[in-house]
This record gives C-alpha cells, structure tokens and sequence, in this order.
C-alpha cells in the first residue's frame, strides 16, 4: 500500500493505482483525453502529464503508477505549459467547427481550452484536409478532421464490445480512425463510443443538429430495456421545445454504476425512449360507449373505475374482479397495487412476464429478460401465485368466475389463450401509457406515465433496487401508476397517506426485508459519459 | 470464402511461414512479404484473406499495410525506381536524378508509366548514404545516380 | 590501428564460413560456451566498456545483466537491424560482408542471457543484405553451430531472420518488438523494459548489430584489451559512416574519441572539390549538428555530450557551404513527418508543423517570428513524447536555427540563400 503526496496531500492507495487514480480520489482532476478508466491505458495524447519530484522529464499521470513516497505536482509552471503545448498540437489541425459541432458545450478541447490554452494561435499553416461527417453505422457519425486520434472509440471496440470495427489506419500525421471498406460499426454496444469521444468525431446521429446541450436537462433513470437496469441519464429539453420539434427527450446517456453497468449501456437502451413521445401514447382517459369512444375527465374515469370495481365485489364477490400487472411496473406501483388490493380483499392477481421467452442476450450487459423489474414481482410475492404467465386467468375468464379485470401495460391479446378469453370479459379496465390492442378492447382507459415522467424503482436481476427520478411532466392527463390506484382507492375511503412516495417506500421496505436489506441505488448524478464535468463538479 | 484468392504456390509458402511460428500474429508480416513478393502488390482480396487465414480482424491487416511504407495496397511497375532523397543523397543532388527519370519517363514522381513497367517514387535514407545518391529499384541498391547513370540503368532496364 | 569488423569488408571470400573459420572463427563462441559462465561473459562485457552503438549508447554488459536470472521463463536475444537513422550505414557493411561475425557474437549474447530464440530484425529494404545474413546462417546451421547441442555443451539455439516493412521507427526498440508480434511498430510505455517484459511479454535484450558483433572480439581479446582502444568511459573500436560532401563517404572503423577533424579530413579525405566545411551532423540525422569551429571534438560519447550534441549512431553527415541549411533542414523535417508513427500528440502534429513552417521559409513565405516558433515548437515535443523519436525531429531543429540563425533570417526577411554556389 504505497504513499504518495500529490500536490501536497498524502493519500494511501492499493499496490498498482496508478497516479490519475490516486489523484482522482483526493479530488483532484487530471485533465486527459485517451485516459479512460474502463479502456486500456494509451498513453498517448500527452494530457495527463504531471512533474513526479526526481522524474528527469514529466510522466504521464495515467501510466504512472503510484509508489512509496512519491511526490506528484500536477499544476506546476512546466506542467501548464506541457498541456498548453499539447493542446496547441492538438487543435493546430483542428477545425473551427465548433458552431456548427454538436459536441460544443461537452467538448474537452473547449473545456481544457478555457483552463490551460487561451494563447494567440502560432500555427500559420494550412489545416491538413480530411473527409468530414459520414456515417459509419447505423448510429454513429465520424468527422476525421475533428478526431484527435486518442484511440477510445478503437480500444471499445477491441476490449469492450469485442467487434474490432474500427482502426487507426496510416502513419504520423496521416493516421485516421477507419473501418473496412463495407465494413459498419453496428455492434450491441456502438453508440458508447459517442460517449467516451472527448471531441466532436463520433456525434450521434439521432442527435444531430438537435439541440445545444446546454440547453438540456439532465435526470438521473433508470432503463427500463431489459432487467439489467442500466444506469442511465435522460437528457431532454424542455424549455426550448421549438428547438426540437417538440421531442422532449433527445437523447439518453450511461450513468456510471460500477456494479450494474460500468460506463455502458446498448443501443437498444440508448434508443429505446421512443414510446415516451410516440403518438399512440394515450394522452386522457377514454370509455368505450355505443357510440364509439368517448374522452373522460380524469375524476369522472377514476370514478367509474371505482365504481366498476365495487359493483363487482358488490355483486359477483371478491373473486369476480382480478389485476393483471406487468414487470414494466415499478416496485412503488406494484405495492401500491397490493395495498389497494388488499383493501378490497381482491386475491386474483398476477403477471404475465413476456421476457420469460428470452430475447437477445449476450456476456456482458442485455438480459434475455427485457422485463426492468420482473425481480420486484417476485419478491413482492407476486410470483408464486403466477401459474404459466396467469394463463390461469383466461381459463378463469372463459368460465365465468373472473368478470373483469385491471390490465397494467400489457397487451393481453398478444398471448393466444387472453386473445379468446378477453371477448368474454365484462369490464376490462386498461391502464397504460400508450395504446395497443387490449387498450382498444378495453372498456375504461387510464393513461399512466413512463419510467420518465414518475419517480421509482425497479429491481434489476441482481436483485439491486434502483431508484429513477421523474424528468419530464406526464404527457396530457397521464400519471404514474401509484397515483391512479391512491385515488381510485380514495373512492374506497382509503386514506391518501400510505400512498405517499416516501411512506410507500417505508412501507415496502418494512414489510418486505428484501428490499431493505438490498442494495437501494440512489440516482446519483454522476455522469459516466463524460467524467470532465463530474470530477469538476465534485472538485 | 476468399481463401481461393490465394494460389497453392503462395498458400504453401505461407503455411512454411506458420510453421516457423508458434503464434500466428507474429507471421503476419513474412505472410504479407510473401503475398507482395508474389502480386506485386497486397489487394483487398488478399487483405481479406490473411486476416481470415490468421482469425485477425481485417481492419488489422489494413492498418499494417498503411502503417508501413514497404507493403503497397495498389501495384507498382515492373521496375520500381526509389529515390533517396533524404540529407546526404540530397546534398549529392538527388532531386537531380529524380528529375531525369521522370523526364526520361514521362511521368511524374508517385507514377506509373502506362505500360506499367516503370513506377518513380522518392523515399526516406535507404541506409546507403556512402553510396549517394542512392536508389532502389525492387531489392537492388545502385549508387552514384547521377543524371546520366540514371538514363544508363533505364537503357538497361527497358 | 588494426581493424576488428571491417578487416574485411569488400571481401566477399569473407563472407564465407570456410574463410571465417580460418580466421578464428567461432573460436570466441567455443571459448564462452565450453570455457566461460554466461556471468563470466556479462562481466567481460562490462569490463569492455561496449557501449549501445545503436545509438543510445546504454553499456551493453549492464544491459544483458538485467535479464531476470534463474527464471524458467524463456527469454530472447533481439538484434536490431533496423538500420535507418539518415547517415547510418554501417550495420549494412557488417551483414553484406562479415555476417558469422553478428552471428558468433548472437551465440555468445545469447549464452550469456540465457536465451534459446535469436530474432534478428533487418530493415525490408536490406532484403540483398538480409538473404546473405540467411545464407550465412544456413551455413552455419550446416556447421552445427546453432541448432541443438552446439559444441556438444547442450546449449540451443536458433535464428531466425525477420524483415521489417519500411518504418524508421521500428528502430526503436519497442516499436521493434511490437512489429515482431506483427504490429504497428507503435513504441510501448515504459516500463515495463523488455529486459523484464519484451517479445511476448518475456525478458529481451535487444541490442543493435554493431554492438553483437563486437562481442566475439571481446570474448577473444579480453574485455580490458578492447576498452583500453577507445577512450576512458566508451571502450573500443566503432564505425563511423561518413557521408556528404566528403571526398570518400564510406564506414571507417576508428576508435572510440577519434577527432571529428580527423575523420573527415584523414581519413574521408577532405571535403570535395576543395570546398569550405559549414555543418556536421556527428551521429545521425536526431543529433544536433556542428558548426565548422567544432570538429575538433572528441568522437566519443562524453566529449559530443560535452558539447550539446550526441554521439548517437556515428553516422557523420558532412555539409559544404554549397549546402543550403534550411533546405537541409526541411529535408529532415519531411523525414521525421514522414515516419512518426503517430501515436503522440507532439510529435504526430508537431513534426508536421515544423516542416510546414521550414518549407515556407524556403519557398520566400517566411515571416517574422518564424524561428522562434520553429524552436518553440520543437521544444514543446522534445521530452514529451512515449519514444525518442519526438527528441529526434526536434534536435536538428534547435541545432540548425541556434547555429545557423542568420541564414535562416537571410532567408525569411531577403528571400536570399547564402549558401555558395
């Protein structure tokens, strides 16, 4: 366990960390840009270099590893003008492309610009020419003139992904990052490598031109694409929407989680938030009628689905009336759910997991399960009541015993054995955020927000419950799960209080020690894709 | 798939070559001499196939032969005439040399006369600074190119 | 002085394992591997004084003794013939015309670390010199000095010859190895150093091919008796390439501290057509040139120190005044442009910049405050860098526009060259 003083405070670190780490813990940020903590080290771009006391010439800090004794300077005289110089190199055959780069605002040539440039440029000669803005896979854009060849995007492909897309091709000042010809970067995982360009290179190009990302907010969520749980963060814009069309989220980002994600997360992930905005999102609650469907206020819904509820108990006994829930819910609304269910003394619940067929799956971060938290149904208890995915409730619903039913999210008819039973239902209640095939059948539509638009937790396969923040407004009259079941089960004089974010939470976490004793992730703000501002927020 | 881009006589050089090497990686550049040696040049076809005979990805390959001047993606004539131009072959008037091949040829430096028998191209110190201005023309060194020595050896050569 | 290596250079009966051996050849071989421990063998070197002659000049013998001892680990002997620091020729001389001399001192280098695998690395354009290195191989294979059991002691060893592709930077060691694995030739981070972590991650010593060669002589003579030759800190003999405006380019084989003066005068014969001496480079084309007041230095590593410049690989490059110095410059700045492998920033985007800069000086574009950037710039690469190569381009550069300041400014404020014509 060596010691070493880094600008004047000694830190104790493991054999092996290396100087950028041990910096790092004491809050001290080492400007860099091939240094990332989950690639091999380059060694490279020059930024990092540090004055190490009887180190006859500055050592690059991300290399360097710590030892006994050690003293480390990272701003000294030499050390500013090292950076300065390197920055100088590096920005000599760059182009003034910043109006017009997407990376403005989140560009380490700016940042490091501001602290350690601000010179008069010396370089009198011709930029060096090169091909600008084409695509290279489905989602990603390459600029070679914008590259500073620190090699992160070429080493994800060769360490993390696997997929060897990308090369640095040529010699000296004529290196390029290329792919083969014919040749795509279209693996699982491509889009990080838009995350870890510490330059304009690699931009997105759903992103393109859609917004100046200091125009975007920023929440801390969680994906909902598979029981992964990545970390995630959700850029979105709400205060200039004529900037983008009146998309609200532009655009979702890994949130570093050593323990879930790392810095990572897949495409499907990173362009899964479609739905959020997509138009079959059910915007106000809806009842089917003679004559067609006809939009209801909220208290009146609510109202009827109480009263739907009631009728049923009243006339055909608890068992008459069943919930149908989905792993896409969160801990808070599946407990909800629970409360109220108990409450009428309803026991006819189940989820249907359609991720029990597992989809892609991989190593490394996608899950067969593209469910977010089919964990938290289990350990709610709801799992050992389920019977072949509630195929028990169609049977039920064919034979007349169960006469209406609560369906959560899912579309129902998907599955062949519902398809039939839904026709013989009396009242089905659809609620969900956004419209399909059971919500069309159904005779009441609640319209319930995304993971986006409420605050919550899902449980990933790992069993950690990992706890998202609500970034934008429900669309229309829309609102999260938890919230359509405390007002329906105000109408069953049930007080609003257990309902409540935090009681819910206390609540879950006293009755069911799983979720006291796991491992509750707060959303914490860290962003994994680009550690410049985080360690200078935490600085 | 495009291992029948390889003749039976360059595949048995190259398995020679694998065999004096325990890992493959390391046999990369002797396979791609060999492939040169017999081409004339490395094509794609043949870029593809030693990444596939090697499992090495392909872009690899293609970063090895861009990365070192020797290995030449597009085919040269049949004479390939290289210049030194660096320090002591310029302080011998190498420019000079270069000058009157091109003249003589036709061509300009980096080019290929049509008949593809002759390709001019300056290069970095060829190591025979005693014998400047040197050239190379395929794996032969001649020294002393002086214009006229130049026209003597494309009298021979042509 | 007698000659060592080059007593029979342009000889080509000397290439030959029959006229090798009459010359006591392998004889040294015998001695080290029948007579000598390998400790024995690094202490002679040391005891030698042999110095690194491909340029960086790290005593050899200290080198070897790095290699981990008593490890099980395999380790290997790489030879560095990557010959391309402009003005070096002088390793070509030795495989074109005594190759049993690099391979008898391979065996002994290799007895002494322990190694079993030789690699030798010759840059791809030797490809004549490197197919007699192979012929002199075969011949010795044929011998029964190397293979299996060679002279019945049970030591094995094998060569194997390896040709590079054209990248002056495989000359750096690590950059040498990478391109064995078959690899860009992109230098490592140090450390590891390859006496711990080199080809394949196993202990090398690579050492270059004048410096291998040497070591059969040590072994015969003693290491004392070939310190004793040179000078007090560089022991022995080395060759010296000489070119430029020299009236007999050529390699001469002197002693370590032999004058600069002397060897241009002596022994290369003056300078041609009676012409004045302006520049000399001393030890190829990275080391900072000499202005004519200067040759009267020492060749040997501590006197070029003494006097900012370096020994480097001996290669001398002689300039007249007929030689324009910006264009002789820009020349090495479109050759450090050319082969920087382009993995560090400063070196990849500086060595460009500058060449750029000298070349509009050249073509009359030159501006006020173009030399101090010229120099800035180099300063900002040199030290900077993974490699030696940054330091390399830069070098020149500081030398050049410290020593020959006024014709640079002739040329960037009169758009006049003063070089005679």
């Amino acid at each position: 366990m060596p010691t070493l003083t880094i600008d004047g405070q000694p830190i104790t670190v493991s054999k092996g960390t290396t100087v950028i780490q041990a910096a790092e813990a004491l809050g001290i940020y080492i400007p860099r840009y091939c240094y990332h903590p989950g690639l091999s080290i380059a060694g490279s771009c020059r930024m990092c270099l540090v004055e190490i006391e009887k180190a006859p010439r500055l050592e690059v800090a991300c290399y360097s590893q710590a030892a006994d004794g050690m003293v480390v300077h990272t701003i000294t005289e030499n050390v500013r003008l090292a950076r300065r110089s390197v920055l100088e190199f590096l920005l000599s055959n760059h182009p003034l492309d910043c109006p017009v780069c997407d990376q403005s605002g989140e560009c380490d040539l700016q940042n490091y610009y501001m602290e350690f440039g601000l010179y008069q440029s010396r370089f009198l000669e011709n930029k060096i020419k090169r091909r600008k803005a084409y695509p290279i896979g489905p989602h990603v854009m390459l600029d070679n003139e914008r590259c500073i060849l620190c090699s992160r995007c070429v080493r994800f492909c060769d360490e993390v992904s696997k997929s060897h897309e990308l090369g640095i091709v040529n010699r000296g000042e004529r290196s390029e990052i290329a792919l083969y010809e014919g040749r795509e970067l279209n693996n699982a995982y491509s889009g990080n490598v838009i995350d870890i360009c510490p330059v304009g290179a690699l931009t997105e190009r759903d992103f393109r031109f859609q917004c100046r990302v200091w125009y975007l907010n920023r929440t801390a969520s969680i994906c909902p694409g598979c029981a992964r749980g990545c970390n995630i963060e959700i850029h979105y814009n709400v205060l200039r929407p004529y900037q983008s069309k009146g998309k609200r989220i532009l655009r979702i980002k890994p949130r570093f989680n050593p323990a879930v994600n790392k810095w990572w997360i897949c495409d499907e992930g990173r362009y899964g938030f479609r739905h959020i905005d997509a138009s079959n999102r059910l915007r106000e609650c809806e009842a089917q009628t003679a004559d067609g469907v006809i939009p209801l206020g909220m208290e009146t819904a609510l109202k009827t689905a109480a009263a739907w509820i009631g009728e049923s108990i009243e006339q055909h006994g608890k068992d008459s009336v069943g919930f149908f829930l989905s792993p896409e819910l969160s801990n808070e609304d599946l407990y909800a759910i629970l409360k109220l269910a108990r409450h009428l003394g309803i026991s006819k619940i189940d989820f249907r997991n359609p991720g029990e067929h597992p989809g892609f799956e991989d190593n490394f971060l996608i899950r067969g399960d593209k469910n977010p938290n089919r964990r938290g149904c289990v350990e709610l208890g709801l799992y050992h009541r389920q019977r072949e995915n509630g195929g028990w409730m169609a049977e039920e619903i064919k034979q007349g015993t169960l006469r209406m039913l609560v369906a959560f999210l899912q579309d129902l008819s998907l599955e062949p054995e519902f398809k039939a039973a839904l026709v013989s239902l009396k009242r089905l209640i659809f609620v969900g955020s956004n419209s399909n095939a059971t919500s069309e059948q159904a005779g009441l539509v609640l319209p319930s927000a995304t993971y986006a638009e409420k605050n919550g937790s899902f449980t990933n396969f790992q069993g950690r419950a990992q706890r998202f923040e609500r970034a934008l407004v429900p669309l229309g009259d829309s609102l999260p799960e938890n919230e359509l079941i405390a007002r329906i089960a105000a109408h069953f004089r049930m007080p609003e209080q257990p309902f409540e974010r935090e009681q819910l939470l206390l609540d879950l976490r006293a009755e069911f020690p799983f979720f006291d004793q796991s491992t509750l992730d707060p959303p914490d703000v860290e962003l994994a894709y680009q550690t410049t501002i985080a360690q200078r927020e935490h600085a | 798939m495009s291992l029948e881009t390889l003749s039976d006589q360059l595949l048995a050089e190259i398995s020679e070559i694998l065999a004096k090497h325990p890992q493959r990686r390391p046999a990369l550049l002797p396979i791609l001499h060999a492939c040169q040696r017999r081409n004339g040049y490395i094509s794609p076809e043949i870029e593809r196939a030693v990444a596939e005979l090697l499992g090495i990805p392909v872009i690899d390959v293609r970063e090895i032969i861009t990365f070192y001047t020797l290995l030449l993606p597009k085919p040269v004539g049949k004479h390939h005439l290289q210049f030194c131009t660096n320090l002591s072959c310029h302080l011998q008037g190498a420019e000079e040399s270069v000058a009157a091949a091109c003249r003589r040829l036709g061509i300009e430096e980096g080019e290929t006369t049509a008949d593809r028998r002759f390709t001019v191209t300056t290069v970095e110190c060829l190591g025979a600074c005693d014998m400047a201005p040197a050239m190379q023309v395929n794996d032969d060194y001649y020294a002393n190119m002086t214009s006229d020595r130049v026209n003597e050896l494309l009298d021979k050569l042509s | 002085m007698e000659k060592i290596l080059s007593k029979h250079f342009f000889n080509p009966e000397a290439r030959r394992l029959s006229f090798y051996l009459q010359n006591d050849g392998y004889e040294a071989a015998r001695k080290a591997l029948t007579c000598m421990s390998p400790q024995e063998i690094i202490e002679e070197v040391m005891k030698s004084n042999l110095r690194g002659l491909g340029g960086a000049g790290f005593p050899t013998g200290r080198k070897w003794s790095f290699i981990p001892k008593d490890s099980p680990e395999p380790r290997y002997l790489v030879v560095n013939c990557d010959e391309s620091e402009p003005g070096t020729f002088k390793d070509r001389h030795i495989i074109e015309w005594t190759p049993h001399t690099l391979l008898e001192g391979v065996m002994i280098a290799s007895f002494a670390i322990g190694a079993h695998q030789c690699f030798v690395y010759a840059r791809g354009e030797y490809v004549r010199y490197a197919n007699i290195l192979q012929t002199a191989l075969e011949e010795a294979y044929r011998a029964g000095f190397f293979g299996k059991n060679i002279f019945g002691t049970g030591f094995d060893l094998d060569v194997m010859i390896h040709l590079g592709a054209g990248a002056y930077i495989c000359g750096e060691e690590s950059a040498l190895l990478e391109s064995l694995e078959g690899k860009k030739g992109w230098p490592r981070l140090k450390p590891p150093f390859p006496a711990v972590s080199g080809l394949f991650g196993r202990p090398t010593i690579i050492n270059n091919t004048e410096t291998i060669s040497y070591v059969p002589v040590i072994i015969r003579n003693g290491g004392e008796w070939f310190s004793r030759l040179g000078s007090l800190k560089s022991g022995g003999m080395r060759l010296y390439s000489v070119s430029g405006h020299i009236r007999k380019p050529g390699v001469y084989e002197l002693p370590l501290g032999t004058s600069l003066r002397e060897i241009i005068y002596t022994y290369a014969e003056g300078m041609r057509n009676g012409r004045k001496l302006k520049a000399v480079i001393p030890g190829g084309s990275s080391t900072p040139v000499l202005t004519a007041q200067e040759i009267d230095v020492k060749m040997d590593f501590e006197s070029l120190a003494a006097i900012g410049s370096m020994l480097g690989s001996a290669g001398v490059i002689v300039m007249d005044e007929s030689a324009c110095l910006v264009k002789a410059l820009a020349v090495l700045g479109k050759f450090y442009q050319h082969e920087s492998c382009g993995q560090c920033t400063p070196c990849r985007e500086g060595t460009g910049w500058m060449t750029r800069i000298l070349h509009r000086i050249l073509t009359g574009r030159g501006v006020k405050g173009d030399l101090e950037n010229l120099v800035r710039v180099a300063n900002n690469i040199q030290g900077n860098t993974i490699c030696a190569l940054g330091d390399g381009a830069a070098m020149p550069m500081i030398s050049f526009v410290t020593k020959f300041r006024e014709e640079f400014e002739s040329h960037i404020f009169h758009k006049r060259c003063t070089a005679v014509r």
